[in-house]
């Protein structure tokens, strides 16, 4: 690393990497949990454990941004961070949050509303810890004066990530309106500002990776941008469906949902023709695979398996099955879970003089070991799915008999569950088994960059 | 392109479907209230959605088909069910379903009875919003049957012909009970044995003469039409036996059918039952 305060990227990644382990632990337990009769019924029921699996998701992964963002800004603006103990604050405000959240929902502490399950103080503190990150970044960036597009695009990202999570603070009586406004926050995190922020990790990774010239890669990070926003923003109408909204929502769903996956193809070309026309420039090549591995995941998971339940003629049938199981694990870990772990995998041989530059044997494992794993699971939760749309709201058989003829694709999904949950424990393995150590390079002399315009 | 174009594209696209959304999403606050019948959103159904919130209820059930996916999709249970078969089935779930057998059961939720009246007046409100005739056809909780082929297990077929464009009673009721509203098919099958919320209605005819016969009825009905009408109009008349179609000698359907049939539906509809033998 070449700046000293990266070492807080370190501590980030490795609470990021504790939570990844516990949210599959809880997932292959609600899993266990569909072939049934559930031994833990009434200690652990299935809602305890899809809370803790999902809430744990969007810790981790936030935090991974948090982290990322931590390592990027320095290297980018040139600079120390502005206050390192500010960041240590964060991150311990933050894990005493998510902690307690998690003890929480064992007693039913939560709001029982999806994914925003988070009991008000906490909301407060998540809303402070937002406040203080992007206070520590703005201000670091302001103070070296040195401002490139990428982390722009980034901190355009997690800006506007914290003020969408507003909404999720405001009480409706009427169910149909809380829904609706649910969304601003949920949809508008994973389908708008946090492509952002996977854009710009994207951008900064290849640019690295690759190195692509940056005015051209910079150039287009902002037409996926534009093209994320126009599909992704209007595209929240596909969660309008069938919920109590004026019909308009349906036609303009269809036809907007449908234009998302054109910002992801753009992401996977983008990743592709970086490595295409400039080659390779960098020894980590562990870090490419999960680099272009996120491009080309979310393309499939988002993009494509979104696009699959998207049109309102089909969701009419798919909505509320596990369809959508199948395109949300594919699309979370993607986008997001993968974005995180190819920023780790760049930067963790900075964190130790024993580690590989390309990467350890043990880090490929883990990759391939997850992608196969979930593929796995999306394939389990398809098969699973289209079995339940068919019995069930086609022919109209019961849910229940429908659970129970679909038990074959439980016992697929349990399975493959289990590969990718080797492949993650591999990669947190590798990560905690050298000791950190932490000693800033001294900065090579390389040409200035171009900054995109003058600092605040 | 230039980078400086590039930046344009992205600010003015943004900027154009945020005021694009901003629009429709003030549109729809000027229709919410028509939609959801914000009229009837009493304190009572807004008690209800604390309940249903307070418990966590989405992260195993959907709700406008929202939620999670291991548990029914509650949209329209109210409707389905009634309120007198909710009641029970939540003072204790592990009654009406047997865990070996289906292999996932709702957990006892110790509601008080307030609280349980409370959802149930929340799930009746959910059950109808405009959501644009969402679910297509009725989500059953259980029916090993499936509606429309009317044969399960290869066991003999309903005495019924004619196709429901048939100007015949029975194949006007036919259609009537695969019908929603009523759908009477989601409590009902026709196949011998299949119970579901409520007892199979196979061979109808012929038990209702039975039940005719029995000293132990107690209903006003004469003759087995007499005894159909009865039971869809006032389900509380004749108890059929069994714990999971009653509770405190109060019926589980409905009682709300004769007023939402219109006569010609009901004549129709008590000339297919009748057809069941």
């Amino acid at each position: 690393m070449k700046y000293r305060s990266q070492a807080v990227a370190y501590w980030y990644f490795a609470v990021a990497m504790g939570l990844f382990g516990l949210q599959i632990a809880f997932g292959l337990l609600a899993a266990a949990k569909y072939l049934g009769p559930d031994p833990l019924i009434n200690v652990l029921p299935f809602d305890v454990m899809k809370v803790v699996h999902t809430n744990l998701l969007v810790v981790w992964v936030l935090t991974g941004f948090m982290g990322g963002t931590y390592w990027i800004v320095p290297e980018e603006s040139r600079t120390e961070l502005y206050s390192v103990k500010l960041a240590y604050v964060q991150l311990g405000l933050w894990v005493v949050m998510g902690v307690t959240a998690i003890i929480g929902y064992f007693f039913r502490w939560g709001t029982g509303t999806k994914l925003l399950e988070q009991p008000l103080p906490h909301k407060i503190v998540i809303v402070v810890v937002m406040l203080m990150f992007l206070y520590n970044i703005l201000m670091t960036i302001r103070r070296s004066g040195r401002f490139t597009t990428t982390e722009g695009v980034l901190i355009g990202g997690l800006g506007m990530a914290a003020v969408l999570y507003l909404p999720a603070l405001i009480p409706f009586d009427n169910y149909a309106i809380a829904t609706f406004y649910r969304w601003w926050t949920i949809h508008l995190w994973v389908e708008g500002v946090w492509e952002m922020i996977q854009g710009s990790m994207l951008a900064y990774l290849l640019i690295r990776l690759t190195g692509a010239d940056r005015e051209v890669m910079e150039k287009w990070l902002y037409v996926i941008v534009g093209l994320v926003f126009i599909a992704g923003v209007i595209g929240t109408a596909h969660h309008y469906y069938w919920i109590g909204v004026p019909h308009y929502w349906l036609p303009i769903g269809g036809i907007f949902s449908a234009l998302e996956p054109v910002a992801l193809v753009g992401m996977a070309i983008y990743a592709y023709s970086a490595m295409r026309r400039s080659g390779l420039q960098h020894p980590n090549t562990l870090a490419v695979h999960w680099t272009a591995g996120s491009a080309v995941f979310t393309l499939f998971g988002a993009g494509l398996l979104g696009l699959a339940h998207t049109w309102p003629g089909i969701n009419k049938w798919t909505h509320g099955t596990l369809i959508t199981a199948m395109h949300g694990h594919a699309a979370f870990y993607g986008a997001y879970a993968m974005i995180v772990m190819a920023v780790i995998s760049y930067t963790l041989p900075s964190f130790s003089g024993h580690r590989s530059e390309r990467g350890e044997p043990l880090g490929y494992w883990a990759f391939w070991l997850q992608l196969a794993g979930m593929f796995g699971m999306t394939l389990s939760f398809a098969t699973a799915g289209i079995g339940q749309v068919y019995l069930e709201r086609v022919l109209g058989l019961g849910f229940l008999e429908t659970q129970l003829k679909i038990q074959v694709h439980f016992l697929m999904l349990l399975a493959a569950g289990t590969i990718f949950a080797l492949g993650a424990g591999l990669f947190i393995w590798n990560f905690f088994r050298y000791r950190p150590t932490f000693e800033a390079l001294a900065a090579e002399p390389t040409a200035p960059l171009q900054p995109a315009r003058a600092a605040v | 392109m230039t980078r400086q174009q590039a930046r344009l594209f992205a600010i003015v696209s943004t900027a154009l479907v945020v005021v694009a959304f901003a629009g429709m999403t003030v549109d729809s606050h000027r229709r919410f209230p028509e939609l959801t019948n914000e009229s009837k959103l009493t304190p009572q159904v807004i008690a209800g959605k604390n309940v249903w919130h307070e418990n966590n209820c989405t992260n195993c059930h959907t709700l406008l088909g929202e939620g999670a996916y291991y548990a029914p999709d509650l949209t329209k249970i109210a409707l389905q069910r009634g309120s007198e078969y909710l009641k029970a089935f939540m003072r204790d779930p592990s009654k009406f379903y047997d865990e070996q057998k289906v292999r996932r059961v709702m957990p006892k939720q110790n509601l008080s009875e307030q609280e349980i009246s409370d959802l149930i007046a929340f799930l009746d409100w959910i059950g109808r919003i405009d959501n644009q005739g969402w679910p297509p056809r009725p989500i059953l909780v259980s029916g090993a049957a499936i509606p429309g082929t009317d044969i399960v297990r290869g066991e003999r077929a309903p005495q019924v012909t004619g196709a429901a464009t048939s100007n015949e009673p029975i194949a006007l009721g036919q259609a009537v009970f695969n019908a929603t509203p009523p759908g009477c098919y989601a409590c009902h099958s026709i196949s011998p044995g299949v119970n579901l919320a409520g007892p199979s209605l196979a061979d109808l005819a012929t038990r209702a003469e039975q039940t005719l016969k029995d000293p132990a009825y107690r209903g006003k009905a004469r003759d087995v039409a007499g005894y159909i009408r009865e039971a869809i109009v006032d389900p509380n008349a004749h108890i059929v036996p069994g714990p999971a179609y009653s509770a405190d000698n109060r019926s589980f359907m409905p009682g709300s059918f004769g007023k939402d049939l219109s006569p010609e539906q009901l004549d129709h509809l008590v000339a297919y039952l009748e057809s069941l033998k």
